[in-house]
């Protein structure tokens, strides 16, 4: 009874007001309208890349012609060297090149047969433009590892090779929209609760029979319902913004709900360490946004230092782009992305906990 | 029981709060110093001072949002610090702060404190019409707080801690920021209440605890400095009388002759005459200028009010 009044005026207090809704919901909407209109339009750009395939294998024969052909972005010519490539890249009609490395074949066939072994491509390219090399290296990268990990039956002789044909920048960027909109969660934990603190909300409350727990759950009900309804609303402007979803939604709801549960931990922690919203909200911003690009929201996280990758696969949300996007895109279940997932619960709890225990501190100073 | 132990029982039972010894520090400030209070059961005990005295530290410690340094208190004969949760459970507390949820409505902010002290829903929606009629909130009933003026949400705030019913009322400066008729709705209201439960009101106004308390305590700096009646604190402080003459002027023949005869005259404003002794006979006087060819256009006894009690304990005026 206690908890269902918290958790429904909870809810209230941050659905009708329309601040935290637009912060909510608004906030990734515009992004996804942004990158939507950018790179789903008709005029999707097209980047010269060459590929020269010292593997020649079946494999690579087939990473070359089904993977990389049929991504709209790119438009790929074989070269027999690397120095005829690199007159073309400098001279301007290519954007990149790609070497494919003898054994390459042999590190799919590895992959698709359950062993993990690094794909490695020698990607050169043009850096005079950041954002097309950025583009050109997300979208290759995207590809290759659609193409290595997809689920086929091991004898490529066999079957015909089914490859994501629709890895454009929607599919990679999608998760990560969805991703960026469950970090605003941090914030509108953190608001929610340090604001019942400021104005004395919490006071008043402590003087009637309500048990620190029911606060804590009371915030964390309405706050999980209300990431709920906005990860459902971000998924579907997403699939309508082009967003292919060729597993089960279903399992990347779930994985975005325990997301969404992490960030109303580390809201509860932030409003446990702060007094006011003025305190609270730079704070969540301070976490939000560097976890935001640490995560692999905008960018591959593969492109980053590996002292930088290891720092962000401390955090969930590289792990939540991760199995989203193998859910999403490469259609795997829950077996392919149960480290990701296991890694997300255990999180989930473990912030959980630490935001209770020190909140119930806050809530007795 | 001991025939002591049921005694004391007993006289327990008479009181709704007692307060032990109740002291509040934060760091070297000692916001509450040691106070011991009584409050019967149905008593409308008011303690009045000004900001800063201790007023809110004390209904704090005795809601159990505060714990005290050292002394201790009970609310009901349970006990601050051991039952905490009996007593959320029989208090009704409306902050000095206005808090109230903005999105909600008045009848879900309500709701809310209803259902957390388990009130049936029936019960909870008759309740809560009654107090948005009597603090005339019931034409906004459906539109939510922030819309409403700082008197509405006052409004709002103080019906939050009514609407369990609860049998005893803290009203932490309850008509702070009202404007004078709401502040005497409010007044109206309270004074309805007074039967049915036992109410704690801490104020800096004196015309609201005058009006208002059956018991007054004066506190200052932390420290209980008077108890009683408004009619005894005022009596207690009466050493001279004051009378108070406006005229057309008063000519020095007369202004030399009053002071020969009275302790204290002041002339100010030339028009007004204020006279000070400790036996002032108001016919005598006015006869007196009457005789002296002074027109006199009013003349009055002026009462002491509880100001002048805080001052003459204090030496301060009450709101410094």
């Amino acid at each position: 009874m206690r908890l269902l009044a918290l958790a429904s005026r909870n809810l209230k207090e941050t659905y009708r007001d329309p601040v935290a809704l637009g912060f909510l919901l608004g906030f990734p909407l515009v992004f996804m309208m942004l990158f939507g209109a950018i790179f789903s339009g008709e005029e999707t750009p097209n980047y010269a890349i060459g590929v020269i395939d010292e593997d020649n294998t079946p494999m690579s024969q087939a990473f070359v012609d089904e993977a990389l052909a049929q991504v709209p972005v790119l438009e790929v010519s074989a070269y027999d060297d690397t120095a005829t490539a690199l007159k073309d890249l400098k001279f301007g009609d290519l954007k990149a090149y790609i070497v494919i490395p003898p054994g390459f074949g042999q590190q799919v066939n590895s992959n698709w047969q359950g062993d993990k072994a690094d794909i490695v491509l020698n990607i050169t390219y043009d850096e005079s433009d950041l954002q097309v090399s950025e583009q050109i290296i997300t979208t290759i990268n995207a590809a290759t590892r659609a193409f290595a990990r997809i689920e086929i039956p091991v004898t490529i002789d066999a079957e015909p090779i089914h490859i994501e044909t629709e890895i454009d920048y929607m599919d990679f960027i999608g998760p990560g929209i969805i991703v960026f909109g469950i970090l605003i969660i941090i914030p509108t934990a953190a608001r929610t609760m340090v604001s019942d603190k400021e104005k004395g909300m919490l006071a008043r409350l402590l003087t009637t029979p309500t048990r620190p727990i029911d606060f804590i759950l009371g915030y964390s009900v309405g706050l999980v319902l209300l990431a709920a309804a906005q990860i459902i609303i971000i998924m579907v402007a997403t699939w309508l913004f082009g967003l292919n979803m060729t597993g089960n939604p279903f399992l990347a709801f779930f994985v975005f709900l325990l997301t969404s549960m992490c960030c109303i931990g580390i809201g509860m922690v932030v409003a446990s360490l702060t007094k006011t919203e003025n305190q609270a909200e730079p704070l969540c911003w301070l976490f939000a946004m560097p976890l935001a690009a640490l995560s692999g929201c905008w960018f591959s996280i593969e492109l980053m230092p590996s002292y930088l990758r290891t720092f962000a696969n401390v955090f969930p949300f590289a792990h939540t782009v991760e199995a989203s996007r193998a859910i999403l895109i490469r259609g795997v279940g829950l077996e392919a992305i149960s480290y990701d997932f296991f890694f997300l619960v255990g999180w989930a709890v473990a912030i959980f906990v630490i935001g209770v225990i020190l909140f119930r501190r806050s809530m007795r100073s | 029981m001991t025939p002591q132990g049921a005694k004391q029982a007993r006289a327990g039972d008479d009181f709704a709060i007692q307060t032990f010894n109740l002291t509040r520090k934060f760091n070297s400030l000692v916001a509450v110093d040691g106070i011991d209070l009584n409050i019967k059961r149905g008593e409308l005990f008011a303690l009045l001072g000004p900001n800063g005295a201790g007023k809110t530290t004390t209904i704090n410690m005795l809601c159990c949002l505060l714990k005290p340094t050292s002394g201790t208190a009970q609310v009901l004969g349970y006990d601050i610090l051991k039952q905490p949760f009996k007593i959320k459970e029989t208090i009704g507390v409306s902050p000095q702060e206005t808090v109230i949820s903005e999105h909600l409505n008045p009848r879900e902010n309500l709701a809310l404190i209803g259902k957390i002290h388990g009130i049936d829903s029936t019960e909870l929606k008759i309740k809560a019409q009654e107090l948005l009629v009597i603090m005339g909130l019931e034409s906004r009933a459906k539109d939510q707080v922030r819309k409403f003026s700082g008197g509405m949400k006052r409004r709002l705030n103080v019906a939050m801690a009514l609407i369990h019913n609860p049998r005893v009322l803290f009203l932490d400066e309850p008509s702070l920021g009202l404007d004078p008729q709401a502040r005497r709705a409010v007044w109206e209201y309270i004074i309805k209440l007074k039967k049915e439960m036992t109410i704690l009101l801490t104020t800096h106004y004196m015309d609201e605890a005058d009006f208002l308390a059956d018991r007054i305590a004066i506190i200052d700096e932390g420290k209980i400095v008077a108890l009683g009646t408004s009619a005894k604190l005022k009596k207690g402080i009466v050493e001279k009388q004051t009378m108070v003459i406006q005229a057309q002027s008063f000519t020095q023949k007369v202004i030399n002759e009053m002071r020969s005869r009275y302790e204290e005259v002041e002339v100010t404003e030339e028009d007004r005459m204020v006279i000070s002794d400790k036996k002032l006979v108001f016919q005598e006087i006015v006869d007196l200028l009457h005789n002296s060819g002074t027109i006199v256009s009013s003349a009055s006894m002026k009462e002491p009010t509880l100001d002048d009690v805080f001052l003459h304990i204090t030496g301060k005026e009450l709101r410094e």
